[in-house]
């Protein structure tokens, strides 16, 4: 099966890199209707805006040209061109709306993709007023749109725009370092994944969303869950617990987030529920302000209510790395931490830093700091029951109990053999 | 009859004249038990206290502990089985008059901390099918039909954490399930120590460890 894998992928790539070169290439003359809009176009025009800012309407011909919109020309996209007076007079506000209406006219071609990338962290950002966060037109720019092949190559484009920092930890990645050497792992020519291929094109999700990284690597890797089975106690509680990333990005720094989540729905427990009251709380419960300790997290799990419904809200424990660059340094199989007590041991580096997160309507997380010793609380046993590490998260108070019975048990012996010397002591004396 | 064949006799008539307090299926169960604790506590201790000793690695001490683990549980229904069909259940029988009992309890109790240093008879005749003094019998009951039981039943949830998934919701999840199995681990503990001591307090130090080889009820 992997051969067969491997032929078609060998004769996909080998397609791609003969279109595309096709595709920069045939650079098509523009039509008659196009060429009118060139006329001006093709000059260094420009509009002043209403933020002050200077927008160029220039449009490179041969760039269009070599665009896969070539074919629906101009007036594809600016279709209020020809029913109205053009030039327009009408004022823009800014470079960012004017890119924000011609989101829509995207969808009027390619509604399945943009139906995918509305539900986007990408377009949640938007939504929530973020001007760095990517319309169309910044990932696929607005006059030279190419086919796929064309820049989905090693570079990174044009998710490495933005992204800079996390793809030049992927570039070095067991991913990164395949896709630049020809996709040979172990030998064996595998395609190794680009951005896409985890995070999806349109419908970008956010990797702390629960369980969907950890599903993204097992759509390759569908034996690692068999694998680690073969040597790893409880693995699938494992795999459930501990980010893929924390073993397998081995220099990484590791964490644990305690994330709130609705026992009564099944899900993450999110910003906006109960009118927002658990952001409110837990930005209120740290009186402090040095970390929520086991009390207050007791008293956000036990006391909250929201609107005199019955709520059942837990903590769900999870290891991860800290960062996205930590999270895609992703190291060969053989370099992978192998050693259980990396994580079972009091002092663990992986339990220094706790936090408490609660989801945010594009799935990532708004995360509270806690103080690292909620981990080894008898308080604990109540608020955070479905997290627990042997040896890295064991309650400290049980370990005094266990000094006391050690006491005790060796009391009894020494107080009896000491009452015996006493009493014959008293008898000889008597 | 020559000396030597005079002396086999007499001692097989010395035999005959002691108790068999502890039968084979017993002796087997409680020394494999004594040993199968004494790992499960050493692994026990290994998983939990990584960072203070190093007597193995992790994973070699939960693989052990899982697999000692396993044969205390076959172990344990050896002697439930034994017991199940023997008339020597009557020593683990509870006793219906709870205010003589304790009576007898606090007698025992004296005799350990007055009676025993001066020399005293034992407050409890020992018999085949009432072995246990009343500290002994209430140690007993608890130990094997509580603690013990609920140390398994708990090990077993954290053996497989995916299969027990329902029952370690039921009472509260694996932080509660882990708490319990150490507080009996600590009870354990202290237990195998008073234990291992009262076991010296015979007639002469052995006595009570050769009844547990033997069978047979020393002289006292």
């Amino acid at each position: 099966m992997n051969t067969r894998v491997t032929w078609i992928s060998l004769l996909v790539a080998a397609a791609l890199l003969a279109a595309a070169p096709a595709a920069l290439a045939a650079a098509e003359t523009p039509s008659d209707s196009d060429a009118k809009c060139l006329k001006c176009h093709g000059k260094k025009l420009k509009k002043k805006l209403e933020n002050g800012e200077t927008m160029l309407l220039q449009v490179s011909g041969d760039e269009f040209g070599q665009s896969v919109h070539q074919v629906i020309g101009c007036t594809g996209c600016h279709r209020d061109v020809p029913k109205g007076k053009h030039p327009s007079r009408r004022p823009i506000s800014s470079q960012r709306d004017y890119s924000l209406q011609h989101n829509e006219t995207c969808s009027q071609c390619h509604a399945a993709r943009h139906l995918d990338y509305k539900d986007s962290v990408h377009a949640n950002m938007v939504a929530a007023g973020n001007d760095a966060a990517p319309v169309c037109s910044d990932c696929h720019s607005s006059h030279s749109i190419q086919r796929r092949a064309v820049y989905e190559p090693v570079s990174g484009e044009p998710c490495s725009a933005c992204h800079q920092d996390i793809y030049d930890a992927y570039a070095q990645s067991v991913h990164g370092l395949a896709r630049s050497k020809g996709n040979v792992i172990r030998e064996a020519h595998i395609q190794a994944p680009i951005c896409a291929d985890c995070h999806r094109s349109h419908d970008v999700t956010a990797v702390a969303a629960i369980d969907y990284l950890r599903d993204t690597c097992l759509e390759c890797h569908d034996v690692a869950a068999v694998a680690h089975e073969k040597w790893l106690p409880n693995a699938s509680m494992h795999m459930q617990s501990v980010s893929c990333a924390a073993c397998h990005s081995p220099t990484a720094d590791r964490r644990v987030d305690l994330q709130l989540y609705d026992n009564l729905k099944q899900v993450p427990v999110a910003q906006q529920d109960g009118d927002g009251q658990y952001q409110a709380r837990l930005q209120a419960i740290d009186t402090t302000g040095d970390g929520l300790d086991s009390i207050e997290l007791w008293k956000l799990v036990r006391q909250g209510s929201r609107r005199g419904e019955a709520i059942d809200v837990t903590l769900r424990g999870r290891m991860e790395v800290t960062t996205g660059m930590d999270a895609h340094r992703l190291a060969p199989r053989g370099q992978a931490v192998r050693s259980c007590e990396s994580c079972h041991q009091g002092g663990a580096n992986g339990f220094q830093n706790v936090t408490v997160s609660i989801s945010t309507p594009d799935g990532r997380k708004q995360r509270f700091e806690a103080d690292r010793k909620v981990l080894n609380s008898v308080v604990s046993v109540d608020s955070l029951g479905d997290f627990y590490a042997p040896g890295g998260t064991r309650i400290r108070a049980l370990d005094g109990l266990l000094v006391l019975a050690l006491v005790g048990g060796l009391a009894v012996p020494i107080g009896h053999i000491a009452l015996g010397k006493y009493l014959r002591g008293k008898n000889r004396n008597q | 009859m020559t000396t030597v064949a005079m002396k086999h006799a007499s001692h097989q008539q010395r035999q005959q004249e002691k108790v068999y307090l502890h039968p084979l299926p017993v002796r087997l169960w409680h020394w494999l038990n004594a040993l199968g604790f004494l790992l499960l506590i050493l692994t026990g201790a290994q998983i939990r206290y990584v960072d203070l000793f190093s007597l193995m690695t992790f994973e070699t001490a939960v693989r052990l502990h899982n697999w000692v683990g396993f044969a205390v549980i076959a172990n344990w229904f050896l002697w439930f089985v034994y017991y199940l069909f023997s008339e020597r259940v009557t020593n683990y029988h509870p006793d219906l008059d709870p205010k003589a009992f304790f009576q007898r309890y606090f007698r025992q109790a004296g005799y350990y901390s007055w009676g025993y240093f001066q020399g005293e008879e034992r407050p409890h005749k020992v018999q085949p099918q009432d072995k246990f003094n009343p500290m002994q019998k209430l140690t007993y009951q608890f130990v094997m039909f509580i603690s013990a039981p609920v140390t398994f039943l708990t090990g077993l949830m954290m053996w497989d954490v995916q299969r027990f998934e329902g029952l370690i919701q039921m009472v509260g999840g694996l932080r509660v399930v882990n708490t319990v199995h150490v507080l009996m681990f600590i009870l354990f503990v202290m237990f195998i120590l008073v234990h291992a001591y009262m076991g010296f307090l015979g007639a002469k130090p052995s006595t009570h460890f050769k009844e547990m080889f033997t069978g047979y009820e020393e002289p006292h």
